[in-house]
């Protein structure tokens, strides 16, 4: 684009420009991130909270973590959450994203619009009708199910055992979540052009072929990213189970690890740990997120 | 990007931390003039009625303005422990579970009020719910009210199995046993509602924990503890249709009749008293078409104490709360004010006629003496606080003993759980 003596001259400009994003980023992140990592090396409680010096405690509360058997039962289960429930959005999303560029031009702009209703729906108030919904004893869900030949559901608690309780919040999750991902890959198939497409059904490449084989390739870095954030949301899941267990249980069982942390730090003022354990998080977050940073890296070095 | 809530709540406690550096001004001569202040009151409570009364003393007093924000019961401990010790976001006078005064108190969150002891009430005030509230002699929280639980029970259906008033805590677990049908629990009680539970506890004997030394310890495993959760036990499974997964809740909507049956849910439960004006036959609202409001009807519904294990009254949870100022805010002298409203003669009966135990034992009578008012003397009579340990808001806020106690009655090996929570608690209980 420009010559070499351009690039020098300008140098000083972008630089200087850049400075306020990094300001911004060191304030707003870097100083909690820094005080939760000093604060997970203390012994951190409510008295601490109300003004005692924080004596050093060293790794003291991340052996207590690592050797805590019920944590690591916590993260498994967040782990398998985030993963299936990831991967439905994804999957239901891009089939609508399909959905989406096959129908007519009123078709997709009813779709869309509802999917818009259900993005825009503050959580809270999606909750309170998700939870009506799977109530007890006066959901529809129920109410519904009980209609059919042989299927007594009659007053069935959704939220009694953790696996389905789990059910409930990921089926509420992927609700919504799956707008911002269809709206994505709808985004993205729109630059798949006529031409390519065009191609390989005259090559004879059937509906399956030109899906997995073109389109597919072709809109991948929004598939990565986009997977990448559902990731991140479905791993750190805190209001929908909060909400969840305010209608149904308190219990240990029912905890993800936003909810552990929240309980750990705030309801039971262990402040310590509940940021030994929101570092270990951040660990797993990286660690998920390493697919996407290295195929970064590797389209760097391309 | 990666904000999660542990940052949130690192970055809430850092900001504390940096606020905690400029001392609260103590309180000297300031004035109360002008203070505009804010009061947090949990749950719904505390009337209508009364919370225009504290606004327009309040105003009258210190030509201030009174905010009252209403907390969830659910969320009040995580909102207090971050909020009190911030001077720009604290409540300046709040309302507080009683059972957590020992450990806000204890951390240094409200300020010394014994200075004004005498002047609310002294010697008068509850004794029980004071003496949470002090550490060494001095006075932090004091009791706002009182209230205790008491069973409500559908006559006709308890004359139709031709059952009376049990006298003692057996006779009654028999009783809602046999009460028990398909659709209808005996006796409705969460299996994770562990207030309503420790009364079974109580009532044996038992506790949930006690003080060695300086040392409190679970006692979740010693023998009586074990006997009142084995009652417990047996009373969730033969009697109750309630989730086990149900903690303390609103169990009147159970007892009147569902409009879609009209039939109760349950034929027994326990409740605070002031559950009374919820019970009743229902009615549309005459203004409001979608509500419905309860006529008490004393041909259908009655009320008893929960009978001991020899008779008499069981000692059931005290519920209630304490009110103190915040040793954060910097309307040391309005908070005062509002303290003084609070305990005078006036507000402490308007809180008997609202059916809530008055603070100050002098306006006792303000309850009157209906069915109500009788039974809730009675219950209050043996009732009892959960242990005064300085690390008691950090077990409740955990969950554990909503966990425990849903084991328990999900027909779990008491034993072995009381041992398991047992240490799990001790971890906590000493603060």
């Amino acid at each position: 684009m420009s010559s070499l003596g351009n690039a020098r001259r300008g140098i000083r400009a972008p630089h200087l420009l850049l400075i306020p994003a990094i300001v911004i980023m060191l304030l707003g992140m870097g100083y909690p991130m820094i005080w939760q990592v000093v604060t997970s090396l203390q012994k951190y409680g409510l008295q601490q909270q109300f003004g005692k010096p924080a004596p050093f405690v060293g790794l003291d509360n991340y052996v207590t973590l690592a050797t805590d058997p019920q944590l690591w039962l916590v993260v498994g289960k967040s782990l398998a959450f985030c993963l299936i429930t990831a991967a439905l959005t994804l999957a239901i999303g891009t089939l609508l994203a399909l959905l989406m560029s096959a129908v007519t031009k009123t078709a997709r702009l009813i779709l869309q619009v509802a999917l818009l209703l259900a993005w825009a729906m503050p959580v809270v108030s999606a909750m309170t009708v998700w939870i009506w919904l799977f109530d007890r004893r006066r959901g529809a869900i129920n109410y519904l199910l009980d209609m059919i030949p042989g299927v007594n559901m009659n007053r069935f608690d959704w939220l009694s055992t953790p696996l389905t309780f789990l059910l409930v919040a990921c089926i509420i999750v992927v609700w919504m979540s799956v707008p911002f991902v269809s709206f994505s890959v709808y985004a993205g198939l729109t630059q798949v052009s006529d031409e390519v497409m065009e191609a390989a059904q005259l090559d004879g490449a059937n509906g399956w072929q030109r899906f997995w084989g073109v389109i597919l390739p072709m809109i991948r870095p929004v598939i990565a990213i986009v997977l990448l954030l559902q990731l991140i949301w479905d791993l750190r899941v805190f209001t929908q189970i909060k909400l969840l267990q305010d209608a149904g249980s308190k219990s240990g069982d029912y905890d993800l690890l936003g909810t552990y942390i929240y309980k750990l730090g705030t309801s039971s003022q262990d402040f310590g740990m509940a940021s030994a354990v929101s570092i270990l998080v951040l660990g797993i977050t990286v660690a998920l997120s390493w697919f996407y940073i290295r195929s970064l890296l590797k389209e760097d070095e391309a | 990007m990666k904000r999660k809530i542990g940052i949130v709540a690192a970055a809430t406690a850092a900001l504390v931390v940096l606020a905690g550096c400029s001392t609260p001004a103590a309180p000297e001569a300031e004035s109360a003039d002008g203070q505009n202040i804010t009061l947090w009151l949990m749950g719904g409570d505390t009337p209508d009625a009364l919370r225009d009364y504290l606004k327009t003393e309040y105003a009258d007093a210190t030509g201030g303005t009174l905010t009252i924000e209403q907390q969830d019961w659910a969320d009040a401990l995580s909102k207090l422990t971050t909020a009190l010790p911030d001077a720009e976001n604290t409540p300046d006078v709040t309302e507080i579970g009683n059972t957590w005064s020992p450990t806000f108190t204890t951390v240094g969150a409200f300020s010394d009020i014994s200075d004004m002891y005498d002047e609310l009430g002294g010697s008068k005030l509850l004794q029980s719910f004071v003496d949470v509230g002090a550490v060494d002699g001095a006075n932090y929280a004091l009791p706002y009210y009182f209230g205790s639980r008491y069973i409500f029970f559908r006559k006709d259906i308890w004359a139709a199995a031709g059952l009376e008033v049990p006298t003692t805590l057996a006779e009654f677990n028999d009783d809602a046993a046999k009460l028990k049908t398909a659709t209808q629990s005996g006796f409705y009680i969460g299996g994770e509602d562990w207030r309503n539970g420790i009364s079974w506890i109580f009532a044996n004997g038992g506790e949930l924990a006690a003080k060695d030394g300086d040392i409190w310890k679970s006692t979740l495993s010693d023998p009586k503890t074990i006997e009142g959760l084995t009652q417990l036990q047996k009373l969730y499974t033969d009697s109750s249709l309630a989730p086990v997964t149900e903690a303390d809740s609103t169990p009147w909507v159970n007892i009147n009749n569902n409009a879609a049956t009209g039939a109760p849910e349950a034929a027994t439960i326990i409740a605070p008293g002031w559950a009374h004006w919820s019970i009743g036959d229902l009615t549309p609202d005459p203004k409001d078409a979608t509500k419905t409001v309860a006529t008490w009807n004393d041909a259908t519904f009655g009320n008893f104490v929960l009978p001991g294990v020899d008779g008499g009254a069981a000692p059931v949870f005290a519920g209630g709360s304490n009110i103190a100022i915040s040793a954060a805010s910097k309307n040391q002298a309005g908070a005062r004010e509002l303290m003084k409203i609070i305990f005078s003669e006036e507000y402490q009966n308007m809180l008997g006629a609202n059916g809530l135990g008055p603070a100050n034992t002098d306006y006792t009578a303000s309850l009157g003496d209906d069915q109500f008012a009788t039974a809730l003397a009675e219950s209050a009579k043996n009732s009892k606080l959960t242990p005064a340990a300085p690390g008691w808001a950090a077990v409740e806020g955990s969950g554990l003993l909503e966990e425990f106690f849903g084991k328990v009655n999900g027909g779990g090996d008491i034993k072995a759980l009381a041992k398991e929570y047992d240490a799990k608690i001790d971890e906590l209980i000493n603060g």
